[in-house]
Protein backbone atom coordinates (compact mmCIF):
# COMPACT_ATOMS: atom_id res chain seq x y z
CA UNK A 1 0.00 0.00 0.00
CA UNK A 2 2.43 2.61 -1.05
CA UNK A 3 1.47 6.23 -1.84
CA UNK A 4 0.35 6.64 -5.41
CA UNK A 5 1.69 9.76 -6.96
CA UNK A 6 -0.75 11.60 -9.26
CA UNK A 7 0.26 11.40 -12.84
CA UNK A 8 1.01 14.85 -14.21
CA UNK A 9 -0.34 15.71 -17.59
CA UNK A 10 2.48 16.17 -20.00
CA UNK A 11 2.43 18.84 -22.64
CA UNK A 12 3.65 18.22 -26.08
CA UNK A 13 6.38 20.46 -27.50
CA UNK A 14 3.78 22.13 -29.77
CA UNK A 15 1.53 22.96 -26.76
CA UNK A 16 4.42 24.50 -24.83
CA UNK A 17 5.21 26.79 -27.76
CA UNK A 18 1.53 27.88 -27.93
CA UNK A 19 1.39 28.78 -24.24
CA UNK A 20 4.68 30.63 -24.47
CA UNK A 21 3.33 32.60 -27.43
CA UNK A 22 0.20 33.63 -25.50
CA UNK A 23 2.26 34.70 -22.49
CA UNK A 24 4.59 36.74 -24.69
CA UNK A 25 1.65 38.51 -26.30
CA UNK A 26 0.09 39.27 -22.91
CA UNK A 27 3.44 40.63 -21.70
CA UNK A 28 3.72 42.88 -24.75
CA UNK A 29 0.15 44.19 -24.24
CA UNK A 30 0.76 44.85 -20.54
CA UNK A 31 4.01 46.66 -21.35
CA UNK A 32 2.30 48.79 -24.01
CA UNK A 33 -0.56 49.68 -21.62
CA UNK A 34 1.92 50.67 -18.90
CA UNK A 35 3.88 52.85 -21.33
CA UNK A 36 0.71 54.55 -22.59
CA UNK A 37 -0.56 55.21 -19.08
CA UNK A 38 2.84 56.46 -17.99
CA UNK A 39 3.09 58.90 -20.89
CA UNK A 40 -0.45 60.15 -20.16
CA UNK A 41 0.19 60.70 -16.47
CA UNK A 42 3.73 61.97 -16.67
CA UNK A 43 3.20 64.66 -19.33
CA UNK A 44 1.01 67.61 -18.32
CA UNK A 45 -1.15 68.99 -21.14
CA UNK A 46 0.63 71.63 -23.16
CA UNK A 47 -1.02 74.67 -24.78
CA UNK A 48 -1.23 74.54 -28.55
CA UNK A 49 -3.28 76.67 -30.98
CA UNK A 50 -5.78 73.80 -31.17
CA UNK A 51 -6.55 73.70 -27.46
CA UNK A 52 -6.39 77.42 -26.63
CA UNK A 53 -9.30 79.84 -26.39
CA UNK A 54 -9.39 83.64 -26.32
CA UNK A 55 -11.30 85.44 -23.59
CA UNK A 56 -12.33 89.07 -24.04
CA UNK A 57 -15.37 91.30 -23.85
CA UNK A 58 -17.53 91.18 -26.96
CA UNK A 59 -18.72 94.72 -26.28
CA UNK A 60 -17.46 97.19 -23.73
CA UNK A 61 -19.52 97.44 -20.55
CA UNK A 62 -21.13 100.86 -20.12
CA UNK A 63 -20.26 102.09 -16.62
CA UNK A 64 -22.75 103.91 -14.39
CA UNK A 65 -23.08 107.68 -14.42
CA UNK A 66 -21.41 109.42 -11.52
CA UNK A 67 -22.67 112.68 -9.96
CA UNK A 68 -19.44 114.43 -10.96
CA UNK A 69 -17.03 113.60 -13.79
CA UNK A 70 -14.34 111.21 -12.57
CA UNK A 71 -11.39 109.44 -14.14
CA UNK A 72 -10.09 106.03 -13.16
CA UNK A 73 -6.67 104.51 -13.59
CA UNK A 74 -6.24 100.76 -13.49
CA UNK A 75 -3.23 100.20 -11.23
CA UNK A 76 -2.13 96.70 -10.28
CA UNK A 77 -4.06 93.66 -11.35
CA UNK A 78 -2.84 90.86 -9.10
CA UNK A 79 -3.81 87.23 -9.45
CA UNK A 80 -4.57 85.92 -5.97
CA UNK A 81 -6.33 82.76 -7.11
CA UNK A 82 -3.34 80.67 -6.06
CA UNK A 83 -3.57 78.61 -9.21
CA UNK A 84 -0.28 76.95 -10.16
CA UNK A 85 -1.34 76.85 -13.82
CA UNK A 86 -3.47 79.98 -14.28
CA UNK A 87 -3.85 79.48 -18.03
CA UNK A 88 -5.11 75.91 -17.77
CA UNK A 89 -8.92 75.80 -17.64
CA UNK A 90 -9.35 72.07 -17.54
CA UNK A 91 -6.92 69.19 -17.87
CA UNK A 92 -9.61 66.89 -19.28
CA UNK A 93 -9.49 65.90 -22.96
CA UNK A 94 -5.83 66.80 -23.35
CA UNK A 95 -6.30 70.18 -21.67
CA UNK A 96 -7.96 73.47 -22.62
CA UNK A 97 -6.04 76.72 -22.10
CA UNK A 98 -6.59 80.45 -22.31
CA UNK A 99 -4.19 82.45 -24.45
CA UNK A 100 -3.37 85.09 -21.83
CA UNK A 101 -2.93 85.33 -18.11
CA UNK A 102 -6.26 86.01 -16.33
CA UNK A 103 -4.84 89.23 -14.88
CA UNK A 104 -4.10 90.55 -18.40
CA UNK A 105 -7.58 89.59 -19.59
CA UNK A 106 -9.26 91.39 -16.69
CA UNK A 107 -7.06 94.47 -17.13
CA UNK A 108 -7.91 94.71 -20.82
CA UNK A 109 -11.63 94.27 -20.16
CA UNK A 110 -11.63 96.93 -17.47
CA UNK A 111 -9.53 99.44 -19.42
CA UNK A 112 -11.50 99.00 -22.64
CA UNK A 113 -14.82 99.57 -20.83
CA UNK A 114 -13.55 102.67 -19.02
CA UNK A 115 -11.96 104.00 -22.19
CA UNK A 116 -15.17 103.57 -24.20
CA UNK A 117 -17.01 105.69 -21.64
CA UNK A 118 -14.18 108.26 -21.47
CA UNK A 119 -13.53 107.42 -17.83
CA UNK A 120 -9.98 106.12 -18.24
CA UNK A 121 -7.11 108.25 -17.11
CA UNK A 122 -3.80 107.88 -19.02
CA UNK A 123 -1.72 107.91 -15.83
CA UNK A 124 -2.07 107.58 -12.08
CA UNK A 125 -1.13 111.22 -11.42
CA UNK A 126 -4.09 112.66 -13.28
CA UNK A 127 -6.61 110.09 -12.06
CA UNK A 128 -9.31 110.75 -9.49
CA UNK A 129 -9.33 107.12 -8.45
CA UNK A 130 -6.86 104.26 -8.81
CA UNK A 131 -8.33 100.79 -9.09
CA UNK A 132 -6.09 98.01 -7.77
CA UNK A 133 -7.68 94.74 -8.72
CA UNK A 134 -7.16 91.43 -6.92
CA UNK A 135 -8.36 88.42 -8.83
CA UNK A 136 -9.63 85.72 -6.49
CA UNK A 137 -11.21 83.41 -9.00
CA UNK A 138 -11.00 83.12 -12.76
CA UNK A 139 -12.10 79.80 -14.15
CA UNK A 140 -14.43 76.94 -13.58
CA UNK A 141 -16.18 76.62 -10.25
CA UNK A 142 -17.72 73.47 -8.78
CA UNK A 143 -20.84 72.72 -10.74
CA UNK A 144 -23.71 70.30 -11.04
CA UNK A 145 -22.57 68.75 -14.29
CA UNK A 146 -22.28 71.80 -16.57
CA UNK A 147 -19.49 74.31 -16.99
CA UNK A 148 -19.92 76.96 -14.33
CA UNK A 149 -17.61 79.86 -15.13
CA UNK A 150 -16.89 82.27 -12.32
CA UNK A 151 -14.90 85.49 -12.03
CA UNK A 152 -14.43 87.02 -8.59
CA UNK A 153 -12.69 90.31 -8.04
CA UNK A 154 -11.80 92.42 -5.04
CA UNK A 155 -11.02 95.98 -6.01
CA UNK A 156 -9.31 98.58 -3.84
CA UNK A 157 -10.58 102.00 -4.88
CA UNK A 158 -7.88 104.46 -3.89
CA UNK A 159 -8.34 108.19 -3.85
CA UNK A 160 -4.78 109.51 -4.44
CA UNK A 161 -5.66 113.04 -3.33
CA UNK A 162 -7.40 112.14 -0.09
CA UNK A 163 -5.36 109.00 0.48
CA UNK A 164 -8.48 107.05 1.37
CA UNK A 165 -8.88 103.45 0.17
CA UNK A 166 -11.99 101.32 0.10
CA UNK A 167 -12.38 97.73 -0.91
CA UNK A 168 -15.29 96.54 -2.98
CA UNK A 169 -16.01 93.17 -4.55
CA UNK A 170 -17.57 92.07 -7.81
CA UNK A 171 -18.36 88.72 -9.30
CA UNK A 172 -19.72 87.24 -12.47
CA UNK A 173 -21.01 83.80 -13.33
CA UNK A 174 -22.11 81.97 -16.41
CA UNK A 175 -23.35 78.47 -17.15
CA UNK A 176 -22.76 76.54 -20.35
CA UNK A 177 -23.32 72.97 -21.40
CA UNK A 178 -20.75 70.22 -21.70
CA UNK A 179 -20.35 69.11 -25.30
CA UNK A 180 -19.42 65.76 -26.75
CA UNK A 181 -16.84 67.09 -29.18
CA UNK A 182 -13.82 68.95 -27.85
CA UNK A 183 -14.22 71.65 -30.52
CA UNK A 184 -17.76 72.39 -29.32
CA UNK A 185 -16.67 72.20 -25.70
CA UNK A 186 -14.03 74.88 -26.40
CA UNK A 187 -16.69 77.07 -28.04
CA UNK A 188 -18.99 76.64 -25.04
CA UNK A 189 -16.19 77.39 -22.61
CA UNK A 190 -15.21 80.52 -24.53
CA UNK A 191 -18.79 81.80 -24.47
CA UNK A 192 -19.08 80.84 -20.81
CA UNK A 193 -15.93 82.68 -19.75
CA UNK A 194 -16.75 85.73 -21.87
CA UNK A 195 -20.16 85.85 -20.17
CA UNK A 196 -18.71 85.51 -16.69
CA UNK A 197 -16.08 88.18 -17.40
CA UNK A 198 -18.67 90.62 -18.78
CA UNK A 199 -20.91 89.94 -15.79
CA UNK A 200 -18.09 90.64 -13.33
CA UNK A 201 -16.98 93.85 -15.07
CA UNK A 202 -20.59 95.00 -15.25
CA UNK A 203 -21.10 94.14 -11.58
CA UNK A 204 -18.05 96.27 -10.75
CA UNK A 205 -18.61 99.28 -13.01
CA UNK A 206 -22.37 99.46 -12.52
CA UNK A 207 -22.33 98.37 -8.90
CA UNK A 208 -23.74 100.29 -5.97
CA UNK A 209 -20.47 99.58 -4.13
CA UNK A 210 -18.40 101.62 -6.61
CA UNK A 211 -21.01 104.36 -6.56
CA UNK A 212 -20.81 104.54 -2.75
CA UNK A 213 -17.00 104.45 -2.76
CA UNK A 214 -16.82 107.38 -5.18
CA UNK A 215 -19.51 109.30 -3.31
CA UNK A 216 -17.85 108.85 0.09
CA UNK A 217 -14.47 109.95 -1.31
CA UNK A 218 -16.12 113.03 -2.79
CA UNK A 219 -17.81 113.78 0.54
CA UNK A 220 -14.48 113.47 2.37
CA UNK A 221 -12.84 115.88 -0.08
CA UNK A 222 -15.60 118.47 0.18
CA UNK A 223 -14.77 121.37 2.57
CA UNK A 224 -16.65 121.23 5.88
CA UNK B 1 -57.57 89.90 -61.79
CA UNK B 2 -55.17 92.77 -61.28
CA UNK B 3 -57.77 94.61 -59.27
CA UNK B 4 -58.23 91.57 -57.03
CA UNK B 5 -54.48 91.37 -56.42
CA UNK B 6 -54.30 95.08 -55.66
CA UNK B 7 -57.22 94.84 -53.22
CA UNK B 8 -55.62 91.84 -51.49
CA UNK B 9 -52.31 93.67 -51.15
CA UNK B 10 -54.07 96.76 -49.80
CA UNK B 11 -55.99 94.65 -47.28
CA UNK B 12 -52.77 92.93 -46.12
CA UNK B 13 -51.03 96.29 -45.77
CA UNK B 14 -53.99 97.59 -43.77
CA UNK B 15 -53.90 94.61 -41.40
CA UNK B 16 -50.14 94.98 -40.99
CA UNK B 17 -50.42 98.70 -40.24
CA UNK B 18 -53.23 98.10 -37.74
CA UNK B 19 -51.30 95.32 -35.99
CA UNK B 20 -48.02 97.24 -35.77
CA UNK B 21 -49.00 99.48 -32.82
CA UNK B 22 -50.40 96.45 -30.95
CA UNK B 23 -47.13 94.59 -31.44
CA UNK B 24 -45.18 97.65 -30.31
CA UNK B 25 -47.37 97.87 -27.22
CA UNK B 26 -46.69 94.21 -26.42
CA UNK B 27 -42.93 94.70 -26.73
CA UNK B 28 -42.97 97.52 -24.16
CA UNK B 29 -41.91 96.03 -20.86
CA UNK B 30 -44.01 96.87 -17.82
CA UNK B 31 -41.01 97.47 -15.55
CA UNK B 32 -37.75 99.19 -16.41
CA UNK B 33 -35.45 96.89 -14.48
CA UNK B 34 -35.54 93.86 -12.21
CA UNK B 35 -32.78 92.83 -9.86
CA UNK B 36 -32.74 89.25 -8.66
CA UNK B 37 -30.79 88.63 -5.50
CA UNK B 38 -29.27 85.37 -4.30
CA UNK B 39 -31.94 83.68 -2.19
CA UNK B 40 -31.32 83.10 1.50
CA UNK B 41 -31.93 79.68 2.97
CA UNK B 42 -33.67 78.81 6.18
CA UNK B 43 -32.06 76.55 8.74
CA UNK B 44 -32.26 72.90 7.81
CA UNK B 45 -32.36 73.39 4.05
CA UNK B 46 -29.70 70.94 2.93
CA UNK B 47 -28.87 71.97 -0.61
CA UNK B 48 -25.37 72.38 -2.04
CA UNK B 49 -23.88 75.90 -2.20
CA UNK B 50 -23.88 75.58 -6.01
CA UNK B 51 -27.67 75.33 -5.98
CA UNK B 52 -28.03 79.00 -5.01
CA UNK B 53 -25.70 80.08 -7.84
CA UNK B 54 -27.59 77.94 -10.33
CA UNK B 55 -30.95 79.21 -9.16
CA UNK B 56 -29.72 82.82 -9.39
CA UNK B 57 -28.26 82.38 -12.89
CA UNK B 58 -31.29 80.50 -14.17
CA UNK B 59 -33.73 82.95 -12.59
CA UNK B 60 -32.07 85.85 -14.41
CA UNK B 61 -32.43 84.00 -17.71
CA UNK B 62 -36.08 83.15 -17.02
CA UNK B 63 -36.93 86.71 -15.97
CA UNK B 64 -35.54 87.97 -19.27
CA UNK B 65 -37.83 85.57 -21.10
CA UNK B 66 -40.96 86.94 -19.40
CA UNK B 67 -40.51 90.22 -21.37
CA UNK B 68 -42.01 92.11 -18.44
CA UNK B 69 -38.75 93.82 -17.61
CA UNK B 70 -36.69 96.12 -19.78
CA UNK B 71 -33.46 94.93 -18.23
CA UNK B 72 -32.47 92.19 -15.82
CA UNK B 73 -29.63 93.68 -13.82
CA UNK B 74 -27.05 91.94 -11.67
CA UNK B 75 -27.03 91.90 -7.91
CA UNK B 76 -25.99 95.23 -6.41
CA UNK B 77 -26.14 97.26 -9.62
CA UNK B 78 -27.29 100.85 -9.63
CA UNK B 79 -30.43 102.06 -11.34
CA UNK B 80 -31.07 105.56 -12.63
CA UNK B 81 -33.19 107.52 -10.16
CA UNK B 82 -35.80 108.17 -12.81
CA UNK B 83 -36.16 104.42 -13.42
CA UNK B 84 -36.34 103.44 -9.74
CA UNK B 85 -40.15 103.75 -9.32
CA UNK B 86 -40.65 101.42 -12.28
CA UNK B 87 -38.03 98.94 -11.10
CA UNK B 88 -38.36 95.95 -8.83
CA UNK B 89 -36.09 93.83 -6.69
CA UNK B 90 -36.66 90.13 -6.17
CA UNK B 91 -35.62 88.64 -2.84
CA UNK B 92 -36.42 85.23 -1.52
CA UNK B 93 -35.83 82.51 1.02
CA UNK B 94 -35.66 78.77 0.54
CA UNK B 95 -37.84 77.86 3.48
CA UNK B 96 -38.14 74.07 3.27
CA UNK B 97 -36.52 71.27 1.31
CA UNK B 98 -37.38 67.57 1.36
CA UNK B 99 -35.14 65.16 -0.53
CA UNK B 100 -37.91 62.77 -1.49
CA UNK B 101 -37.79 59.02 -1.64
CA UNK B 102 -37.14 57.07 -4.83
CA UNK B 103 -38.55 53.80 -3.47
CA UNK B 104 -41.73 55.47 -2.25
CA UNK B 105 -42.06 57.25 -5.59
CA UNK B 106 -41.64 54.01 -7.59
CA UNK B 107 -43.66 51.66 -5.36
CA UNK B 108 -46.55 53.86 -4.26
CA UNK B 109 -46.55 56.52 -6.99
CA UNK B 110 -49.38 59.06 -7.19
CA UNK B 111 -46.97 61.91 -6.38
CA UNK B 112 -45.62 60.43 -3.16
CA UNK B 113 -41.89 60.52 -2.47
CA UNK B 114 -41.29 63.57 -4.65
CA UNK B 115 -38.66 66.17 -3.91
CA UNK B 116 -40.18 69.29 -2.48
CA UNK B 117 -38.82 72.81 -2.26
CA UNK B 118 -40.72 75.70 -0.74
CA UNK B 119 -39.64 79.22 -1.62
CA UNK B 120 -40.91 82.51 -0.32
CA UNK B 121 -40.42 85.30 -2.85
CA UNK B 122 -40.87 89.01 -2.22
CA UNK B 123 -41.15 91.56 -4.99
CA UNK B 124 -40.06 94.99 -3.76
CA UNK B 125 -40.43 98.32 -5.51
CA UNK B 126 -36.92 99.75 -5.79
CA UNK B 127 -37.75 103.39 -5.08
CA UNK B 128 -39.36 102.90 -1.65
CA UNK B 129 -38.60 99.23 -0.93
CA UNK B 130 -42.32 98.62 -0.60
CA UNK B 131 -43.33 94.97 -0.80
CA UNK B 132 -45.53 94.76 -3.89
CA UNK B 133 -46.08 91.02 -3.85
CA UNK B 134 -45.29 88.16 -1.55
CA UNK B 135 -45.44 84.72 -3.11
CA UNK B 136 -45.18 81.25 -1.64
CA UNK B 137 -43.99 78.85 -4.30
CA UNK B 138 -43.93 75.09 -3.91
CA UNK B 139 -41.72 73.25 -6.37
CA UNK B 140 -42.09 69.50 -6.69
CA UNK B 141 -39.72 67.30 -8.62
CA UNK B 142 -38.99 63.63 -9.13
CA UNK B 143 -36.59 62.29 -6.48
CA UNK B 144 -34.10 61.08 -9.09
CA UNK B 145 -33.68 64.55 -10.59
CA UNK B 146 -30.44 66.26 -9.67
CA UNK B 147 -30.23 69.68 -8.03
CA UNK B 148 -29.51 71.42 -11.31
CA UNK B 149 -32.82 70.32 -12.80
CA UNK B 150 -34.53 71.28 -9.55
CA UNK B 151 -32.96 74.76 -9.78
CA UNK B 152 -34.09 75.13 -13.39
CA UNK B 153 -37.63 74.05 -12.50
CA UNK B 154 -37.71 76.34 -9.46
CA UNK B 155 -36.51 79.31 -11.53
CA UNK B 156 -39.11 78.61 -14.23
CA UNK B 157 -41.90 78.43 -11.68
CA UNK B 158 -40.75 81.56 -9.80
CA UNK B 159 -40.47 83.60 -13.02
CA UNK B 160 -43.93 82.48 -14.18
CA UNK B 161 -45.58 83.27 -10.85
CA UNK B 162 -43.86 86.65 -10.61
CA UNK B 163 -45.04 87.43 -14.13
CA UNK B 164 -48.63 86.36 -13.38
CA UNK B 165 -48.76 88.34 -10.15
CA UNK B 166 -47.26 91.51 -11.66
CA UNK B 167 -49.35 91.54 -14.80
CA UNK B 168 -52.20 93.31 -13.07
CA UNK B 169 -50.01 95.43 -10.80
CA UNK B 170 -49.69 99.17 -11.51
CA UNK B 171 -46.11 100.22 -12.08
Amino acid sequence: MGFQFPSLRTLSARGIHGVAGIFTMLLVFALAACLAANSAWAGDPKPTPDNTIHISLATAVAPQKFPRPVKFFVGDVVDRAGNAQPMLITSARGGIFVDRLPADTVREALESSLKAADLLSPDAASADFILNVYLFHFGLAPSLGDFFGKVELAVVVKDPKGGKSQQISASGTSISHVAKLKRNEMKNLEADFNGALADAIRNLLRGQALHDAVASAAAAQAPA
Amino acid sequence: MRNLAAISLAALAGIWLAAAPLAAKDSNPKFKTVEAKHFDRAEGVELTPEFSDYLYAELRTRLEKTKMFGQVIGEGEVVEEADAPASVVLTGTLTEYKKGNVVESKVIGFGTGKRSLKVQVNVLRRSDQKNIKSLNIHVKALPNWNEKILAVEAARQIANEVKDSLEHEGS
